[in-house]
């Protein structure tokens, strides 16, 4: 009801408005800035009970790894997890908003939240930026009409498999399941299997990289398995430690304030205002 | 909104200083359903009449207490579709300050910004003051809260409330049987002895309802038999 509203655009959908000054800008020579991408790989697979998914956790700048142990498993809905990859900060922001739009619709409906609907509330959203939220998910869960699994992609288009790898170790995690991959896998199968398929990714991608993360979600029940397999650990740690000797000797120590200090007289007159 | 031939507000002040249509909201506030909370020194009881128009509506469907965050509930007095618009929008809010701040709103953030909702409605041009009252209860770091919010937008924390019919009657009654020492258990024997007291017909578990917050912070809506249980123990 305040007026504040009447700020957002009237008619719903991506405002264009600044699309003309950043071209401009573009021309001028402005580069635009550089982003934290998470060469990834995100794999899911559908088992016997449920959805599995998994995730490295290296996070890259260009050529440096930004960050060794990133959580790339989003929390989605109690019973939904999404794994994502390409921006860091379009993944986290694109999941933790469809996050809370689930959260509210669940308070109303009183239901347990659908895989369908995050993934039609997270393809629309892509959608409507038309590409330019740089966000792949692997969306997987299990709700009242069963398990499943499926893939988004920037643009908004969607894939739903029973498994599935996205990220720039996607075909190397890919090779993996194709070969190995059946129905009517048990829990410790499906998790070996995961975990082989992002190993894969972790060794013969250099965008990815770090630690295993798998996420298990059955009926009722998720195991979040942070740093499942470790299998880069840093092998060498100097026992001596790091200490840095004292090049120069304190011969004096004189403080001298720069300032006299003020007293404070209680009970004074009161400051008139 | 804004720009409409009618943005000009409705709720305009008397030659005496009163905002008369808020006066008005507050007796269809009044002439609601007694709804009630007490807060314990471990939790917080809210409870309701929930007296159906007719034996043919179906009391399962009918659920007059709400949840609007995990340890936060709210029970009213007065219009019900009023109501539901209210609990609509403090959801959202809840669920925007922690998108915000990541953190889970405080009791007392959330009914400062329900009652900041139900003022801009008597201020606002072309609507009307919200017909109800609601009585919110919540644990969080402070403890245990029960709060007031009126159709004016203003609101009060109480150790003790009722409102709708029969109101001055349930006070006194709470009044007297108010203990701070008191634990959620002997809370909620105490608010449906004073539902009792201005009950017409038969009480059962079907025709009130209770929620309740306790050291676990998770806002419960008893099932009916949970009600009938208390209601057993407490005659």
């Amino acid at each position: 009801m305040s007026r504040f509203e009447e700020s957002a655009p009237a008619k719903g959908g991506f405002s264009f408005d600044l699309c003309k000054r950043n071209e401009m800008l573009v021309q001028k020579g402005l580069k635009p800035s550089s982003y934290l991408k998470t060469g990834t790989t995100i794999v899911g697979l559908v088992f016997q009970d449920g959805v599995i998914l998994g995730a490295d956790t290296r996070a890259t700048e260009g050529p440096i790894v930004a960050d060794k142990n990133c959580e790339k498993i989003h929390y989605m809905a109690p019973n939904i997890y999404c794994c994502g990859a390409g921006t860091a900060a379009d993944t986290e922001a694109v999941t933790d908003m469809v996050s809370s739009q689930l959260k509210l619709h669940r308070f109303h409906t009183g239901r347990e939240s659908r895989v369908v609907t995050a993934l039609t509330l997270l393809k629309s959203h892509l959608f409507s930026y038309q590409g330019h939220v740089s966000a792949a998910l692997v969306l997987g869960g299990v709700d009242v009409t069963g398990p499943h699994l499926h893939t988004i992609y920037p643009h908004g288009s969607t894939d739903t498999l029973p498994f599935a790898t996205m990220g720039s170790g996607s075909l190397a995690a890919m090779a993996i399941f194709e070969s190995k991959y059946r129905e009517g896998l048990t829990r410790d199968e499906g998790v070996k299997l995961v975990a082989e398929a992002i190993s894969s990714g972790i060794f013969n991608d250099l965008g990815s990289g770090s630690n295993v993360d798998v996420c298990v979600i059955t009926k009722g029940k998720r195991e979040y398995l942070r740093n499942y397999m470790l299998p880069n650990p840093r092998t060498y740690v100097s026992q001596k430690g790091y200490s840095f000797s004292k090049k120069t000797e304190v011969l004096m120590t004189k403080i001298t304030p720069l300032r006299e200090l003020v007293e404070v007289i209680e009970g004074g007159d009161a400051m008139e205002e | 909104m804004g720009d409409s031939q009618y943005s000009f507000s409705l709720t305009t002040f008397s030659p005496s200083g009163k905002l008369v249509q808020i006066e008005h909201a507050l007796t269809a506030v009044g002439s609601g359903q007694t709804s009630l909370g007490i807060k314990a020194s471990n939790g917080v009881v809210i409870a309701t009449e929930k007296k159906l128009p007719s034996i043919l509506v179906d009391e399962a469907s009918v659920q007059k207490i709400q949840t609007l965050t995990p340890n936060i509930g709210v029970v009213y007095s007065g219009m019900g579709p009023d109501s539901r618009v209210l609990v609509r929008k403090s959801r959202k809010q809840a669920e925007q300050y922690y998108r915000l701040y990541k953190e889970p709103i405080p009791v007392t953030q959330l009914v400062r910004e329900t009652a900041t909702v139900m003022q801009e409605f008597t201020q606002s041009g072309g609507v009307r003051p919200f017909g109800v009252s609601l009585l919110v209860a919540g644990y969080d770091d402070k403890g245990p809260q029960l709060y007031q919010v009126d159709p004016s937008g203003s609101y009060f924390s109480w150790k003790a409330s009722a409102m709708g019919k029969n109101v001055s009657n349930a006070k006194s009654f709470l009044e007297k049987r108010y203990t701070e020492e008191m634990e959620l258990d002997d809370a909620v024997h105490t608010a449906i002895l004073t539902l009792k007291e201005g009950f017409e017909g038969q009480i059962s578990g079907k025709n009130i309802e209770i929620g309740v917050i306790g050291n676990d912070r998770i806002f419960k809506v008893l099932s009916p038999s949970e009600v009938e249980d208390y209601l057993q123990e407490a005659e």
